[in-house]
This record gives C-alpha cells, sequence and structure tokens, in this order.
C-alpha cells in the first residue's frame, strides 16, 4: 500500500506534502502515547493518531515515519504542519474515528493479499 | 545519590523467554493415542521413541488424557498393564495454548511437575497443534541467541565503510546546546539537529534511529520535568556519546523512575502525549550504556553511550 491508498481508503483530505505521497508503507503505528511510538515504530511506516501537537511530527520525524494520519477529524496547528513540510512529512486528515480508521486499513491489507 | 544502572541490564535469556512463542519452540509432529489402546500398546511406544508421555486425543484431535511413563509403570503394579487405558488414564491433563510465551510453559512444567505440555490451538480450544518440553524450549532459544550473533556480526562488517578520516574530525566538535525548561514547542530541535549530524556521517539507519530516539526522550525530560539545561553530543572513537545536565530539581529516587510506567508528568505534558512513564525506560532500551547522577541540590546528569558500530582501527 502507498501513502496516497490512504486517501480513499479513509476517506482522507492531504494538508500538506502532496509530492511525497508515492512512498511505499512497510508498516503501521496507531497510539496517542508518542513515548510507545518511540519504542515500537518501525522505518517507513505510517504514524497514525489523535494527538495534534509539534510533537507529534517530531516524534514521527526521528523514528523515520513517511506520512501522519490525523484521526477524528482533528486539525493540527500551524507550527506543525510548517514542520511537517520542511521535512518533507506528509499529513492527512480522516473524519474516521481511531478504531474505524485502523478497521478499514486493516480490511485493505487483506484485500491487497488476497489479490497478490 | 549516585548509581551507574548499566550492570543492571537484563539478560539476553531473560528477554527472550518473554519473546519467544511456544507456537515457535513447540514440535509440531505429535506421537499420540486414541483411547482404545492398552498400556503395553503405550509402552512399547514409548520405549520405541524414547519418549516418556503421550497424549490421548480424539477424532478431532482434542485432548482428552495423557498417559506417562509413571502411569505405565503403575498399570505393571497394579496388574492392568493389558487393559486398555480409558479407566485410567489421566484426564486433568495441563496444556498451553501456541500463542502463550514460553515463560509461562517453563512456569507450567515446574509448578505442575511434568514433563511436556501439550500445546493447544488456543485458549478456549482443546485442540492439539504441538508438544513442548523443556529441551524444545532450550533449543529455540539457542536457535534465536545464534541468529542474533549472527545479526550482529552482519553489522560489524557492513559499517566499515564509514571513513574513520571523518569520525576522527568530528571527534574534536561536539554539538552543543541549551536546553530550556517548561519549553515544549521547541523540544525536539536537538534530537532533528543530532539525527542529521550523524546522517551526515555515514552511520547505519538503524544505529541513527537509536541516538535520535535517546536524544529526544532525553531533551524531552529536561523540557518537562526541570528548570532547563544543556546538552552535549560527541563522537569518541567508537561511540556516539550524549549528555544531558539539567539544574535541577533532581531524581528523589533514579531507580523507580527507570520503572516502565513510572510517571510524574502533570495533565498538560500527559496532554502532549508524554509523561507515560517511557522516557528513561526507552533510553535505557535504545543505549548501549546508561549513567545517571541525581542530587536534589544539583540536578541530574544523564550520560548515554551508544556504539557507532565502526570497527576499531589500530591507531
Amino acid at each position: 500500500m502507498e501513502v496516497k491508498d490512504l486517501i480513499r481508503v479513509l476517506d482522507a483530505e492531504v494538508l500538506c506534502g502532496e509530492d511525497f505521497l508515492g512512498q511505499e508503507i512497510i508498516d503501521f503505528g496507531a497510539s496517542d502515547l508518542l513515548s510507545d511510538i518511540l519504542a515500537y515504530s518501525k522505518d517507513n511506516y505510517v504514524l497514525l493518531t489523535g494527538l495534534t501537537s509539534s510533537q507529534v511530527v517530531r516524534t514521527a520525524e526521528l523514528t523515520g515515519a513517511i506520512a501522519i494520519v490525523f484521526v477524528r477529524g482533528k486539525l493540527p496547528p500551524q507550527e506543525a504542519i510548517g514542520l511537517a513540510k520542511s521535512h518533507h512529512i506528509p499529513l492527512l486528515k480522516t473524519d474516521n474515528l481511531m478504531f474505524a480508521s485502523c478497521r478499514k486499513i486493516a480490511e485493505e491489507l487483506k484485500k491487497e493479499e488476497k489479490n497478490k | 545519590m549516585s548509581t551507574d544502572y548499566s550492570q543492571e541490564k537484563l539478560t539476553l535469556v531473560n528477554e527472550l523467554i518473554y519473546q519467544i512463542k511456544v507456537k515457535e519452540a513447540m514440535s509440531k509432529k505429535v506421537i499420540f493415542f486414541k483411547e482404545n489402546v492398552t498400556f503395553r500398546e503405550i509402552q512399547l511406544k514409548l520405549k520405541e521413541k524414547k519418549i516418556s508421555g503421550v497424549p490421548i486425543l480424539d477424532k478431532e484431535r482434542n485432548i482428552i488424557g495423557i498417559v506417562s511413563i509413571d502411569d505405565v509403570i503403575t498399570a505393571f503394579d497394579k496388574g492392568y498393564v493389558d487393559k486398555k487405558i480409558t479407566d485410567y488414564m489421566s484426564r486433568d491433563v495441563i496444556t498451553i495454548p501456541q500463542n502463550f510465551s514460553v515463560v509461562s510453559a517453563i512456569n507450567r512444567l515446574e509448578k505442575f511437575k511434568v514433563g511436556r505440555l501439550p500445546v493447544t490451538e488456543s485458549l478456549d480450544s482443546k485442540k492439539i497443534v504441538g508438544i513442548i518440553t523443556l529441551s524444545d524450549i532450550l533449543n529455540r532459544l539457542l536457535v534465536v541467541v545464534q541468529s542474533i550473533a549472527e545479526k550482529v556480526q552482519d553489522k560489524e562488517v557492513n559499517n566499515t565503510q564509514i571513513s574513520h578520516d571523518l569520525i576522527k574530525r568530528v571527534e574534536r566538535k561536539p554539538l552543543r546546546f541549551e536546553v530550556k525548561g517548561d519549553d515544549f514547542d521547541s523540544a525536539g530541535r536537538v534530537a532533528s539537529i543530532t539525527k542529521k549530524y550523524f546522517q551526515n556521517l555515514g552511520i547505519s539507519k538503524d544505529i541513527i534511529r537509536r541516538i535520535a530516539i535517546v536524544c529526544y526522550e532525553a531533551e524531552m525530560n529536561i523540557c518537562l520535568h526541570s528548570l532547563g539545561g544543556s546538552m552535549i553530543i560527541e563522537v569518541n572513537r567508537n561511540n556516539a556519546v550524549i549528555y544531558a545536565h539539567d539544574k535541577g530539581p533532581g531524581i528523589p529516587d533514579v531507580k523507580l523512575a527507570l520503572k516502565p510506567g513510572f510517571t510524574t508528568a502533570s495533565e498538560k505534558i500527559r496532554a502532549l502525549g508524554f509523561g507515560a512513564g517511557m522516557g528513561l525506560p526507552n533510553i535505557k532500551r535504545y543505549a548501549d550504556k546508561l549513567e545517571i547522577k541525581s542530587s536534589l541540590k544539583t540536578g541530574t546528569e544523564l550520560k548515554a553511550i551508544i556504539n557507532l558500530g565502526v570497527r576499531n582501527e589500530i591507531k
């Protein structure tokens, strides 16, 4: 799955980083605890979170995330968007709740598996 | 108060027995019997296969009992060795689900004083998918330890192309930063710059990631919990050394602060997604060596060392 597929799967809006949506996703991490993300994430993963502070973008950058999805329709502050732009990390926003977002991604992954 | 916690690291095996699942360690080939056999038939099989017990399964491979060598001896003793096992076998069978970690298997083997555990498909299933003994667990442990050792070796080989001249040059120029207390917005700046710095040195991705996370957590600690301080990041021979000093108020109990989940964070900090009590434990997890000195008078000094994986050259 590529980052741009998330737009369709989660009915998501791209807030910034349109030029970097073509990357292949290796893994997903869903958490509102940045410490957990720091402890367990893998390179080239997509971070799903309900947090919107600039620290989310910092954490994503430092752990090698290739995109952030803000769930529950939350909008990050301008500083966070600015920081993401400078580090080339696309930000996406979806109205889906965290659980629904994860479920939809899981369904999509299953579909991909079948089509292989 | 001053303590060096680097000696306290969990041993590898201790960590592994929590990580390895029963499924990975068990033997999938299960020698078993249906209910309609005699003790003598089982005794012959035990002898032939050099095993000390077999599970008794029904048509669907659900477990209904177990017969051990002890049960066979008792049968000889009491004279029912040629009778069908149905009325005599133990029906209270201790099993273990395949998704449990091997530490649970070890505990059950010890607690119930049995030599083997039939492995069930899941917690609420009686279907047998394997069998596990202490020697299966040991075998698996050895295999995992060996593969870890091989990975470390590969890494050392891969990293030799890093320029030694470059490392020598940066050895003399440490990075220095002021870190303000209670300044959430710029927190992460040090870690970000440090990451770029090591990227330019051509260090492997995995090691850069560990350096970045250690820096970030240490930086966050100064921002969240102290009156401010400073950080120095330097390259010393083969190591990245991260110093984080703050002006106080100090950690009353360092041992407690290193416990995963222990936190003194305020609501404000938690709202940012931090303060889950994972900061110091995360640093400990990613650093090769960690020293923390803390005093309620002079503040906290943290020193974390991460090996860069460059092979030592004779100078």
